[in-house]
């Protein structure tokens, strides 16, 4: 089963995305610290779609994102933000480091499934 | 200026009443989580969607912390650098109230900012766009 990994640092947006996914036939592993997933994929880890958080203390989506693109396994794995953040320049901040979605919470979850399902290619 | 120190103290006072409200509402919806995990009870859109609203209270609520902190910055460079001169005192007022209202300004951006599809004034249709 692909792998998603989930970082943020809410743990309730987290149960949200694990309660929506849990009947997706993928596997999911959830962080409430960038940091601590980076670390995983430098560890070894190779997530098949990872989806992340803007705001988060400690290590932002952004420098999540642009450690992750500095990483053999993980430089063109596919990433959401998934985040409260709205504005345009943010988003082509984003884009320019090689985001390849942002989905604006909170997430519609049928609209979620339809998103990792079509980064996945599931169906 | 015994008026400042009260600002002062009523402005930690709402800190603290935030942090509580921060605290709770993630204490809350934890639990109502864990009770649906729990149970293996099926959410519908309305519900999971709900769930959500904690991350946009937290990152509101931090956002007008982040606010009222840096206006308490802004009161006590007032304060220390108006003690002694009454002129210094006059030009400090005009230099705190334009960092008062940067403090505002930045406050109401980060208000839009982190309010998600729940206040946004722009149409956000579906709420997912790929690059």
């Amino acid at each position: 089963m692909p792998l998603v990994i989930f970082v943020d640092d809410s743990e309730t947006a987290l149960a949200s995305t694990r309660m929506v996914t849990s009947s997706m036939p993928i596997e999911v592993k959830q962080y409430t610290e960038a940091q601590t997933a980076l670390a995983e994929i430098q560890a070894g880890m190779t997530p098949d779609l990872i989806i992340t958080d803007l705001n988060m203390p400690v290590m932002n989506g952004f420098e999540f994102l642009a450690e992750i693109r500095k990483h053999p396994t993980t430089k063109r794995t596919p990433t959401l933000m998934l985040t409260t953040e709205t504005k345009d320049e943010m988003k082509a901040q984003g884009k320019a480091l090689g985001l390849t979605g942002w989905i604006v919470k909170p997430f519609n979850p049928a609209q979620l499934k339809q998103a990792i399902t079509r980064v996945l290619r599931l169906s | 200026m015994k008026f400042l120190n009260s600002i002062n103290d009523l402005l930690d006072h709402i800190k603290n009443v935030e942090n509580d409200t921060i605290e709770l509402s993630r204490d809350s919806s934890i639990k109502i989580a864990s009770f649906i995990e729990r149970n293996k009870l099926e959410v519908d859109d309305d519900v999971a969607e709900a769930l959500q609203y904690q991350d946009i209270i937290s990152q509101q609520l931090s956002a007008t912390i982040e606010a009222i902190e840096s206006v308490q910055s802004s009161i006590n460079l007032f304060e220390h650098s108006s003690k002694n001169d009454e002129v210094i005192a006059i030009e400090s007022i005009g230099k705190l109230h334009k960092k008062l209202n940067d403090s505002l300004e930045k406050a109401k951006d980060r208000r839009k900012a982190f309010s998600g599809k729940v206040l946004a004034e722009d149409d956000v249709e579906d709420g997912i766009e790929f690059f």
